[in-house]
């Protein structure tokens, strides 16, 4: 007999015979797989409380377990199927908090592409509520650092610093977070591509094109690695985004 | 036609004037081409993308109440964005100052502490296909074609977030009967929701041919896990690619530079890999439309697309 999302059951408690014999009927082949109970009594019920209270985490109480948004996810079906976003809410809501915590390693690997939440025939903003659930955890400490957050501290840190993002900056400063060592310039302390180490791929990537493209467009790149693009009238906006950001935790985690 | 208006304030985004330069200067070329007119969003900050809205969800609401303030300032009621992340951002915004009272007032009282005037009123977002598609639409792209993409087969590759979520992007499926319960904040111009169309239509205006490409033209490209989880990226890549190559694409048509910054960047380490059938250029549409339009390719700044469409173009005699 099939287990309906094997994954989620573990190897120990499944118990499958060859041949089964019950009061001399041989019932191998149709019930010879049983998977044993479990008892919970470790949940953490402010958990699911506090997911609810957050603007984009309230829609998770309307999810009634269809799998829609599993059965749509392109991680699940393409990468790993223990990434089970509708398993995921289950485990919250119950606040099973160390089952969620055996999944850290696929939890972060949502790609936001909202299949989820736009097929979802209960209205659950599904993405949003994974994300909720990522960031609770991380702000509770349940959870290690996974790369995705560091590129979105990453990311938010410069909005919050410039007003703008810059390709080049992003680029080479995640990069140089993942252990290589880039080059800087000794005054403003940019870093100069391909002076220091780069991935090879990137190298072979922008040499070839190097030749080929227009003096203006690399130009433009420089300039705006040298010096970054700012939003103006950004220094008073800035303090109340910062102080709102503090007050929402989301700088000291 | 023409219920969005003609003159819209133009949200480009911090890509768009750095490294997709290409795309902003031939989305200004195309609008000029069709008599629409773009109004630049003077001063706005970045919208938070995907990554901001995972760090902070108020952080992200200001940041797209700030630039919505700035339109609203320029007296506009509708934002156009040319990017699949910064209308996503700006519709995810739009959708909770609507719904969510406490949010609304709670953005306001802090738009007011930054030193920016609060919303009187939300403005709509839309993504330029959409407002193109409305406001010139396929006829008028074919009054305008000198050039015709004549034996060009493009795969329209529209990413995720043109079309998803419905609550922000507010599509529904065209062919559908009884959406008006389920798609509570649909919107009568948008595209439809999984099978979209408007890029085919104005491609095909303009003389291309579109290949079959579904569903591959609304799967993810690893977004904004391009750098940060580069396994998953690189297969979601690979079979965007292969799907449009298998089907005879020539080319492939973007509307987002970050789909097009991740199809370009894992096209290239894929083949240095050796993975096959994976050698498609990318273009965004704008540019495909401007060398219809008799723009040079230089005009349209082919140059810049680090995938090199050039070499297919001339085998076909469009560029």
């Amino acid at each position: 007999m099939a287990i309906h999302e094997r994954s989620l059951v573990e190897p120990e408690r499944i118990l499958r015979k060859e041949r089964l014999v019950v009061d001399g009927v041989d019932v191998s082949g149709d019930w010879n797989l049983i998977i044993l109970p479990r008892v919970i009594n470790d949940y953490d019920l402010d958990f699911a409380k506090e997911i609810i209270n957050s603007p984009d985490g309230k829609t998770i109480n309307q999810c009634y377990q269809c799998s829609y948004c599993t059965a749509s996810c392109p991680v699940h079906n393409y990468w790993d199927e223990r990434y089970n976003p509708r398993h995921f809410i289950y485990l919250a809501r119950l606040g099973l908090i160390d089952e969620l915590q055996k999944r850290a390693d696929v939890m972060w690997r949502c790609v936001s592409c909202h299949k989820c939440t736009h097929r979802c025939p209960k209205g659950v903003l599904v993405e949003e509520v994974l994300k909720v659930i990522l960031r609770t955890m991380a702000k509770k400490g349940l959870i290690d650092e996974y790369p995705s957050k560091k590129f979105d501290k990453f990311f938010t840190e410069s909005v919050l610093e410039y007003g703008r993002i810059e390709d080049g900056e992003l680029l080479f400063g995640w990069i140089e977070k993942q252990g290589y060592k880039v080059f800087k310039d000794p005054i403003l302390k940019k870093p100069i591509p391909f002076l220091g180490e780069t991935p090879e791929w990137l190298k072979q990537l922008t040499i070839k094109p190097i030749k080929s493209m227009n003096i203006g467009f690399l130009v433009l790149n420089a300039k705006h690695m040298l010096f970054h693009p700012r939003t103006k009238n950004w220094s008073r906006f800035k303090q109340v985004l910062r102080k709102v950001m503090q007050e929402e935790g989301a700088l000291s985690h | 036609m023409g219920v969005i208006g003609k003159r819209v304030a133009y949200y480009p985004g911090c890509s768009l004037e750095g490294a997709a330069r290409a795309y902003d200067v031939s989305t200004r070329i195309v609008a000029k081409e069709l008599g629409l007119e773009l109004d630049y969003l003077e001063d706005y900050n970045c919208c938070g993308a995907m990554e901001s809205k995972n760090v902070t969800f108020m952080g992200t609401m200001l940041l797209n109440a700030r630039n919505m303030s700035l339109a609203r300032k320029q007296g506009h009621n509708v934002i156009v964005a040319p990017c699949n992340g910064c209308s996503f951002s700006l519709q995810r915004a739009e959708y909770f100052l609507e719904t969510d009272r406490a949010v609304f007032e709670k953005v306001n009282a802090l738009l007011r502490e930054g030193g920016v005037d609060p919303l009187d009123q939300i403005p709509q977002t839309y993504h330029i296909l959409e407002w193109f598609y409305h406001e010139a639409g396929p006829q008028k792209v074919k009054e305008k074609t000198r050039k015709p993409l004549r034996g060009l087969k493009v795969a329209n590759y529209y990413g995720c977030l043109y079309t998803r979520p419905h609550f922000y992007a507010r599509t529904y499926a065209h062919a559908g009967g009884q959406e008006e319960e389920v798609r509570p904040r649909r919107r009568d111009t948008a595209d439809d929701d999984e099978h979209p169309y408007y890029m085919n239509a104005l491609l095909e205006a303009a003389g291309a041919t579109s290949v079959e490409f579904e569903p591959m033209h609304t799967q993810c490209c690893g977004g904004p896990h391009s750098l940060s989880d580069e396994a998953v990226s690189e297969k979601f890549v690979m079979m965007i690619l292969q799907t449009a190559k298998r089907n005879g694409a020539d080319i492939i048509a973007t509307e987002c530079p970050l789909c097009h910054a991740s199809l370009e960047m894992y096209r290239h380490r894929l083949m240095l890999k050796g993975v096959p059938d994976v050698d498609v250029p990318a273009a965004y549409f704008t540019q495909l439309l401007g060398l219809a339009f008799g723009y040079s390719a230089n005009d349209v700044k082919l140059k810049d697309n680090l995938s090199d469409p050039l070499p297919v173009l001339k085998r076909l005699g469009l560029a």
